[in-house]
């Protein structure tokens, strides 16, 4: 059922006038002026080209922008007024948007999205970021097709990514969620992704978002519950993903977010997850692309300065979370040099599992957990960096699937230790 | 008997379009004959039709359904004599029906005289009455419109040794309009059947008068001072007789054909037809609105012609590609509905037999600027056969009874010119008119009541239109206006009810009196109209100040 309390009046009135959809498109922006130009022609471009005998609407739920981002998004929209330099298409598109607040809010936004999606009776619904300015008119089929007309739930993307993009989707989201969902989704956080009208209406029925970690994090709230749910899921080539604001990302709230998300999905799902052993790799549609090398420019020793400082500073916290074997480890490793330096896998898998049983057991604050990985997930970072500096895309898939056979053996151990005492 | 002259009176007019043939067999040989028209005048004139437009009734080999004619001053003996005519012509104008020919300028039969001794030498006088050529490569960038079943504009003529033009099929050579003695011979023809009394001509394939190297041989200037010629004459001579075209045509291309007021009166709006279909489809008034915003303004004296179905194809030579590919895969699936470029298929089976689409769309055709056809058998829902060859599939006998052959006559079955259709959805026990006649609430009725209002005001037939845009691209609304008459029109074109709110605040204190039941609607304010409604739903509004 939808939540009718999130869609104001005026925002029902668009509704009313859009009707029922095939397919929405849904976009969550805050500010996003600068980026949201090729974002949308791109989608309006997949729309017409690949969408265009089905009902389609662009629904943008806003968190309080104040840069015109709005009236881009509606500026998308395909009337009867006719204007004589107007791109061809067979029906009306909408384009509308609705301020759900003053400041963003990624749960509501998406609960807006999906809410909307749910009164419009799509078949399919697909998130696409403001910020992906590498979008290709392409991937708007490539994402609702296999809902649209294969009957998938939820189509996860895989994006062309360089050797040092992913970090914290290599490390940990993915092999994570791997082992313990038992699902070899790549990008369970994407900034993409279709979801069908059924498991939107089942997300919705659940109230997931009102959950602590639908709030934290909705995009792995969705992934999460269509595994758990058992929905049909595939994954679907993308192209390059796109950074416009690689630099000045806040890391502890980007973890937040998703590793937060993640362990948090893990306290109301035991059931599920507790039993599952090994994992599966889901249908994937479409071929990898190909991108061009760039060459990474990562300050490797300010990386290590940081474990370093993480791993002395944190130490009573760090005390409060991990085994004394594990924090002794650790701290031997921060006392190694720049080119000395590793944070193995099965280490890092231990210490990712140990950190999983305290915020469950909520050892401490939870936020205060998440914080306290941060600096040890540079400190793998920087091995990853370190292990694919000269490797070709063989060697890093290799290297991913190992840690990933380590995440998955050493599951009982994160069974063990998430009932037993620290 | 003639009517009484009026000026402008094809604006007002509701035309019934019928092939003698097709519609009802006085003496029982198996073909519908003028004597059977005439007695079946009453059901077009309780219709509320005023006009009736005659497929060609020619003497034919009738290898086109008489758009082959081999003789211009003549009735086919098929279709009686030309008393018969004479006499139906008196009786549809003592009913106060005006009656349209249909004239086919471009084209003659090959088996009429011109053509038979144009043939016969390159001496002969009547050479020069058609388009011969040595070599068939001249005029390559014009199209073949019968692409089914022409490989070329240009025939090999055995007799003579040399090509001919035919724009059409084959057999029907175009005639050489830059010869003046072929349009002073076609005036000629066109003033035997004004002078009898007829009240205008549908005039055929206008667009291929002329051809010209370098051209597309479509539209060309100098096929428009023929036509000015033609209406210079009409005007002069037969004061109040109309000039119809068919110029299957974009709305642009379409406009010069109107010229000054002094080339045509009427021209089909044939863009305006796959669209109303699409727009109901796709449940979305875009088609509709995008080409009647196209539609550039007409002459004052001028008027649209606008059908949803007649005797050939549903044409969609004025369609974008995807456009077309859509309205196949909608419309005619099963690929023997298709025909050329388009669908053979009638109006009931096209909307599914649905009685309120078929409202919907009548109701859109009634009310939309220009003047509306009704093709036979529409009125009363007939289906049709894709099972005969080329548009002989809707163009089945008339259906009046569930009686022998339908009423439409004593012959044996296997004597009628074509097979009755006879299946259970469409088939003349299903659907006849003497049945309708006797249900209040019948396609017929229906249709009686609708023309009945449109026939109310002149404002449908002359006034102007304004489209409302709302919010709502599932509701198409329109006002009408003509001096002080307003109508609103609102079109609900989905299959689920809709809301929708309009802007209506320049007419803010008049009450809208609904045109159907004459129920009050509340007053227009400052605020958005609201309006509810169901699935295919349609209301006419007369606007009132009170």
């Amino acid at each position: 059922m939808a939540e009718e309390t999130l869609l104001n009046d005026d925002f029902l009135r668009q509704l009313i006038n859009v009707g029922e959809v095939d397919i929405v498109v849904g976009l969550s922006t805050h500010n996003h002026a600068r980026t949201i130009g090729p974002v949308i022609a791109a989608i309006q471009a997949g729309i017409l080209k690949c969408f265009p005998r089905e009902r389609v609407a662009i629904i943008n739920a806003d968190g309080g922008s104040q840069d015109g981002t709005t009236e881009l998004v509606e500026r998308a929209s395909i009337d009867d007024v006719w204007r004589e330099s107007k791109v061809f298409a067979l029906r009306t598109l909408h384009s509308i948007s609705v301020r759900y607040d003053r400041t963003p809010d990624p749960g509501k936004a998406l609960q807006t999205i999906l809410a909307a999606t749910d009164l419009l009776r799509a078949k399919t619904c697909v998130l696409i970021s403001p910020e992906s300015t590498t979008i290709e008119p392409d991937w708007l089929q490539r994402l609702a097709r296999p809902v649209y007309d294969e009957n998938f739930d939820l189509v996860c993307p895989i994006y062309a990514r360089q050797r040092s993009d992913g970090a914290l989707m290599r490390n940990l989201l993915y092999p994570m969620t791997r082992s313990i969902y038992g699902c070899r989704i790549r990008e369970p956080y994407g900034s993409e992704f279709a979801i069908s009208g059924r498991l939107v209406t089942d997300f919705l029925a659940k109230g997931i978002s009102n959950d602590d970690w639908g709030r934290m994090g909705p995009e792995i709230a969705v992934t999460v519950t269509a595994i758990v749910g058992k929905y049909r899921v595939c994954q679907a080539f993308l192209g390059a993903k796109a950074h416009p604001g690689r630099g000045t990302q806040d890391v502890v709230g980007v973890m937040r977010r998703t590793v937060g998300a993640l362990f948090s999905s893990m306290d109301s799902n035991f059931g599920m997850w507790s039993v599952v052993s090994g994992s599966e790799l889901p249908p994937t549609f479409g071929k990898p692309p190909e991108i061009e090398p760039e060459g990474s420019r990562i300050n490797r020793k300010r990386l290590l300065d940081m474990f370093a400082a993480g791993v002395a500073q944190l130490e009573p916290v760090l005390r409060s979370i991990l085994s004394p074997s594990m924090l002794g480890e650790l701290q031997r490793i921060a006392a190694l040099g720049i080119n000395e330096f590793e944070y193995p896998a099965e280490l890092w898998t231990r210490t990712v599992f140990e950190f999983v049983a305290s915020y469950h057991k909520s050892i401490i604050n939870r936020d205060h957990i998440i914080q306290a990985l941060v600096p040890l997930y540079r400190g793998r970072s920087l091995t990853f960096l370190t292990e694919n500096r000269n490797g070709n895309g063989e060697n890093i898939e290799t290297r991913e699937e190992a840690l990933c056979a380590d995440f998955e053996r050493l599951k009982p151990y994160l069974l063990k230790i998430w009932a037993d005492g620290k | 008997m003639s009517l009484k002259l009026e000026a402008g009176w094809y604006k007002n007019a509701i035309i019934y379009q019928v092939h003698v043939r097709s519609f009802y067999d006085s003496n029982g040989d198996g073909i519908g004959d003028f004597a059977g028209l005439a007695q079946r005048l009453d059901y077009v004139q309780e219709l509320g039709a005023n006009a009736i437009w005659l497929m060609p009734f020619f003497p034919s080999p009738l290898r086109d359904d008489g758009y082959d004619i081999s003789d211009y001053r003549s009735v086919h003996p098929s279709y009686g004599t030309l008393e018969d005519f004479k006499n139906f012509l008196s009786i549809a104008h003592g009913r106060g029906i005006r009656v349209i020919v249909e004239m086919v300028l471009n084209h003659t039969s090959d088996q009429h005289p011109w053509f038979q001794e144009s043939r016969s030498s390159s001496d002969n006088p009547k050479r020069d009455w058609y388009v011969w050529s040595d070599t068939d490569s001249k005029y390559r960038a014009t199209r073949i419109i019968f692409l089914d079943t022409e490989m070329s504009n240009w025939a090999w003529d055995p007799i003579s040794k040399s090509y001919y033009w035919h724009r059409f099929f084959s057999h029907q050579p175009d005639l050489n309009y830059d010869n003046p003695a072929v349009r002073e011979e076609m005036w000629n023809v066109m003033k035997f059947w004004l002078e009898m009394g007829v009240d205008g001509f549908r005039l055929d394939a206008v667009p291929y008068l002329i051809e010209r190297e370098g051209t597309n041989c479509e539209n060309l200037p100098e096929t428009h001072a023929i036509i000015r010629e033609l209406r210079k004459r009409v005007d002069e001579q037969f004061p109040g007789a109309m000039i119809l075209a068919e110029a299957n045509q974009w709305p642009a291309d379409l406009r010069p054909y109107f010229g000054n007021g002094d080339e045509f009166h009427m021209a089909f709006h044939f863009p305006l037809m796959p669209r109303m279909f699409m727009g109901l489809r796709l449940e979305d008034r875009k088609p509709i609105t995008e080409i009647l915003q196209q539609t550039p303004e007409i002459p004052e004296s001028c008027q649209w012609c606008l059908f949803l179905r007649n005797h050939d194809e549903l044409t969609l030579e004025m369609v974008t590609d995807i456009e077309r590919d859509y309205m196949y895969d909608i419309y005619a699936k099963d690929k023997v509905m298709r025909l050329n470029l388009g669908i053979r298929r009638r109006l009931a089976p096209l909307l599914d037999n649905d009685r309120r689409r078929v409202e919907l769309m009548n109701g859109m055709l009634m009310s939309l600027p220009g003047t509306p056809i009704i093709y036979y058998g529409d009125e009363i829902g007939m289906g049709d056969n894709v099972y005969l060859g080329d548009r002989n599939g809707v163009r089945t006998p008339m259906q009046w009874s569930g009686g022998w052959n339908g009423g439409f006559s004593a012959a044996d079955p296997e004597r009628l010119y074509s097979p009755p259709i006879l299946n259970p959805v469409y088939g003349y026990p299903a659907v006849n008119v003497l049945s309708q006649k006797r249900t209040a609430h019948s396609l017929l009725s229906w249709m009686q009541h609708i023309i009945e209002i449109r026939r109310s005001t002149p404002v449908f037939g002359s006034g102007s239109i304004s489209f409302l845009h709302p919010a709502n691209h599932r509701v198409l609304a329109y006002v009408r206006q003509l001096g002080k008459e307003i109508i609103l029109i609102v079109n609900n074109l989905s299959s689920a009810a809709q809301s929708v709110e309009l802007d209506l605040r320049r007419f803010k204190g008049n009450i809208l009196i609904e045109m159907f039941g004459r129920n009050i609607f509340p007053r227009i304010s400052e605020v958005p109209y609201l309006l509810t409604m169901g699935p295919y739903q349609f209301y006419w509004f007369r606007l009132r100040q009170i």
